[in-house]
Parts: structure tokens; sequence; C-alpha cells
């Protein structure tokens, strides 16, 4: 490994520019919760907002033929309670998610990345249907994602 | 190696360059329409980046560690680029196209051509290369994406290389690459990173030609950073390393201020601002970068 010995102002600048970037970047993802005064909960909309999402994402769900399928003995009512109570709970609202864990509830199903991919674009659409600002849709993904272990964990 | 030769084979010299530079816009734009009837992939529009100058799924300059197109678990993409790129002395136009087979192997295959605008005639040469993704998910997983991949590139015309000092007229590049997306980094904004170590001989990526009196191979950093503005627009910065092989011919690292559209899964446009440093004797070039991508 050797680092030529050639880097001019201008090198040095970017380079200083982007690791800059990146430290700001991570500091402020530490940092983001603790400095928020209003709650994830509240910048979706409340318990309001998060149920017309679900709603309008269960739509999505029912036209999209490769999903569907796997919801074919669901509880549709159940189902969509649990998910608006899981949302409300990562979202630190005023609940607390009491169904099974992600691993079971999601257990041989048979469900791979593709799946996965549609549901997050499915559910990123109903949150843009119901005007929810891109910060807020983007951390509500962003706790979301680590999930995806959990979820697949059991397929 | 053998199996993607055969499958891509080596453009035999009696293409035009000039031809081809008009041609594979044309037809990258001609697919994409007929794409636009065809399923994408199911991955998240923009996590196959764009094709980076090498014909790699990458940003401009450097490849990252997500496979090109937006093909996940058993689905199979295509992509097709057309890239130049004006600096003071000097025009290139890369044309290439890449596979990605179960979001698992991704090859490629690249023709660049380098015009000497003020030194007189042209440099080119083909690259061949393949990626495989290691572990992870740029999203989902904690440790975002790996991937190793190779690049072998072989010159159309060595004269001038050589003639500068270069051992050989090809070469192979070896690299690991790790990228991850943080949600909501940045002013609710998501931020991508990537880092690229790569092994190599090349000299300005090879265009002049593999090895030479000061060094043969050596190790090099590339990295970029990269925010979403939204969901389809991302702006950032690329840092690549480079050797200085040659004694002629100086050679300084690449960076790019870089800005992506992408239209929707089939089409996306990058535009970057260049800096080179030195080039062949030439100093400083500096100038602009247009790229656009169809995937099938
Ligand atoms: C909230 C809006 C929804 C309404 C109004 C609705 C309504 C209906 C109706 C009227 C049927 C036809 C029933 C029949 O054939 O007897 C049906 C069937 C079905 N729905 Fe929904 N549905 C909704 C949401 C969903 C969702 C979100 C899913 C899946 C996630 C779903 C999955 C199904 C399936 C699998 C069938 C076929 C059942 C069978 O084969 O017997 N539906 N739905
Ligand atoms: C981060 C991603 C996901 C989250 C947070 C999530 C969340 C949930 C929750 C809270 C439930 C209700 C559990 C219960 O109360 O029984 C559930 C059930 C279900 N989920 Fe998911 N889910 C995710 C991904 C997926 C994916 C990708 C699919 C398939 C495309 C899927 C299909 C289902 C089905 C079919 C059920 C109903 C299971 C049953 O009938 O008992 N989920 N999910």
């Amino acid at each position: 490994m050797s680092f030529p010995h050639k880097y001019n102002r201008t090198h040095r600048g970017l380079i200083a520019v982007i690791f800059a970037t990146i430290a700001i970047t991570l500091a402020g993802c530490t940092h983001q919760s603790a400095t928020q005064s209003t709650t994830l909960y509240e910048r979706l909309g409340g318990q309001g907002t998060i149920d017309t999402v679900v709603e309008n994402l269960l739509y999505r769900i029912a036209d999209d033929l490769e999903v569907v399928v796997f919801f074919a003995n669901t509880n549709i009512d159940l189902f969509a309670e649990s998910l608006a109570s899981q949302l409300c709970d990562v979202s630190d609202g005023p609940c607390r998610y009491e169904g099974p864990p992600m691993g079971r509830a999601h257990q041989h199903m048979g469900l791979t990345d593709a799946h996965f991919n549609r549901l997050v674009e499915h559910l990123d659409a109903a949150m843009q249907a119901q005007g929810i600002a891109l910060g807020a849709r983007n951390e509500l993904l962003g706790r979301l994602a680590p999930m995806y272990a959990d979820v697949m964990r059991l397929q | 190696m053998m199996l993607f030769q055969s499958m891509f084979s080596p453009p035999t010299a009696p293409f035009r360059h000039s031809l081809s530079g008009y041609l594979a816009p044309c037809l990258a734009v001609c697919l994409a329409f007929a794409a636009a009837t065809s399923s994408a992939g199911s991955r998240i529009v923009g996590t196959g980046g764009v094709s980076a100058i090498e014909g790699a799924a990458g940003g401009g300059l450097s490849p990252w560690a997500v496979l090109t197109s937006t093909a996940s678990e058993q689905e199979i993409g295509v992509t097709a680029a057309a890239t130049r790129a004006w600096v003071d002395d000097y025009r290139l136009t890369v044309t290439g196209a890449s596979l990605n087979v179960y979001d698992r192997i991704e090859v490629s295959v690249a023709r660049q051509t380098l015009d000497l605008d003020t030194l007189g005639g042209e440099l080119g040469q083909d690259i061949y290369g393949a990626k495989v993704r290691l572990l992870g998910d740029v999203l989902y997983h904690p440790w975002g994406i790996w991937s190793v991949g190779m690049q072998h590139k072989q010159l159309i015309d060595g004269t001038i290389p050589t003639a500068l000092g270069a051992d050989k007229t090809s070469g192979t590049d070896v690299y690991l690459s790790a990228s991850k997306l943080l949600f909501s980094a940045v002013a609710g904004r998501n931020v991508l990173l990537n880092a690229t170590l790569r092994n190599t001989n090349a000299n300005q990526g090879g265009l002049l030609g593999f090895g030479g009196e000061q060094r043969s191979r050596s190790w090099m950093a590339e990295g970029s950073v990269g925010v979403f503005i939204t969901p389809q627009w991302v702006v950032g910065a690329e840092y690549r390393q480079k050797p200085d092989n040659l004694i002629v011919a100086k050679e300084d690292d690449w960076q790019s201020l870089y800005n992506a559209y992408f239209f929707n899964k089939h089409l996306s446009l990058t535009g970057a601002w260049l800096n080179l440093g030195d080039i062949a004797g030439l100093p400083s070039q500096r100038g602009g970068y247009l790229s656009l991508q169809a995937a099938f």
C-alpha cells in the first residue's frame, strides 16, 4: 500500500470536503432523534394518518398479484390493526406493538427480496399519497429497514 | 472469463468510433422506450447506481458495490450506457453494457475511446468486467453491501502508451467495494456512502497502458458520498486515487462532483464536473461529463 505524495491544494480540499460531509452525516444520524423536538409519529401525522396509510397500503397490496397471494388466509382487519400499531410504536407514538415477533409473523411464507422490495415501494407510495414529507418517509423507512433480517430469518 | 468473453465477443475493430458515439445513445434511447413496457427489477429506484466509465455499476469514476440495474433475487437485468466527457485537451467516449444475474453476479463490457484533441490521434481500450456480491444489501443490511470485482483491459493500439514507457498493453484490476445507504441522514435525506479498494497497474485507467518505470502494481483507494435530494435525484462527489507509473507523464488523482437523475427504473442521466489533473503531459484537465443509461 503506498500513497503518492502528490496532492495539491485542490485535492486536499476536496478530500477534506468529502470527509467532513461523511462526518457530519454520521453525526447527524446519531443526533437526529435526540435533537428533534417532535416525534416521528407526530411528523407522520399521528394515528389518523397512519391508519389511512395502512388502508392505502392494503389497496396497493390487493392490486399486486405477486404480493396479494401471501394474504390469502389472512384476517385483513387484524393485520391492518396490528401493522398500524407497529408503525405507531416504531415511530415513537403512544402505542405498543403486541403482535408476534417479525420472524414468527412471516415464517415459511417463501418471501424473497423481490417481495420485500415491492412492499417497501407500496408503503412509500402509500405515505406519499397521504402527503407525508420526504424526511419523515425516509426516517420511517430507515427504522423499518433493519427489520429485514427478522422478517426474512425463517423463510 | 471464457464464458462472458464468448457471450460478448469484443467488437472487432472495423466499426468507427465516431459512428459508435452516435449509435450508442440512439440505441439506448430506443431500448429505453422498448423497455418502458417491460417490467423492471424489483429493487428500489437508484439502488443500481449508474454506469461508471469502466462499465461496472457505480458512480462516474469509480465502481460501487451495488450491482447494475434493479434486478433482485430470481430476476435478471440488462443495462446499456453511453458516456461522454470533455476536458481541456481530451474527449472521452464510452459505450458499454452490463448484465445482472439474480443480484449476485454482474458482467460488463465497455469500449473507451479517448480523442487527443490537442495532441492529435486517439487511444482506445476494451474492458471486460465481472463483479460478485459477497454479502448484504445497500438498504437493509447493517453493514451495507460488499462486492469484489475485476476488470480486464485491452488496449486497441498500444503504440503511444508503449512509447511513453508503459510495460504492457493489457492489464487486470481487482477491487473490493462496499456501499451503504444511510436513511434520513442529512436534513431528512438519505445518504449513499461508497468505498472501493483497487489493485491496479493501469496508467490513466489503462488508456496509457499498464505498468511503467516507476512502479508496476499498487493499491488505490476510491470513495464517494451522495445525497438523495429526492428519491430520484442524487448529488455528490467522487474521489479516485491513481498510481503514477510513467516518468514522462505525471498522473493525478481524479475527482468529480456529480448529479444523477433517475427518470424511472429504466432511464437515468448523469452530469458531472470533472477534475482529472495532468494527463499525458498536459496539465490540469477539467471539464464536463454526461452519461445516459437505459435499464431493462
Ligand atoms: C380494504 C380494502 C379491501 C376490500 C374492500 C376488499 C374487498 C374484497 C372483495 C369484495 C373480495 C371478493 C370476495 C369474494 O370473492 O367473495 C375480496 C377478495 C380477496 N381479497 Fe380483498 N379487499 C380489500 C383488501 C384486501 C387486501 C389488503 C388483501 C390482501 C392483503 C386482500 C386480499 C384478498 C384476497 C386474497 C381475496 C380473494 C379471496 C378468495 O380467493 O376467496 N383484500 N376482497
Ligand atoms: C419491514 C417489513 C415488514 C414489516 C414491518 C411487517 C409487519 C407486519 C406485521 C406487524 C404483521 C402483523 C403480525 C400479526 O399481528 O400477526 C405482519 C403480517 C404479515 N406480513 Fe408483514 N411486514 C413486513 C414485511 C412483509 C413482507 C415483505 C410481506 C410479503 C410480501 C409480508 C407479508 C405479511 C403477511 C402475509 C402477514 C399476515 C400473516 C398472517 O396471516 O398471520 N410482510 N407483517
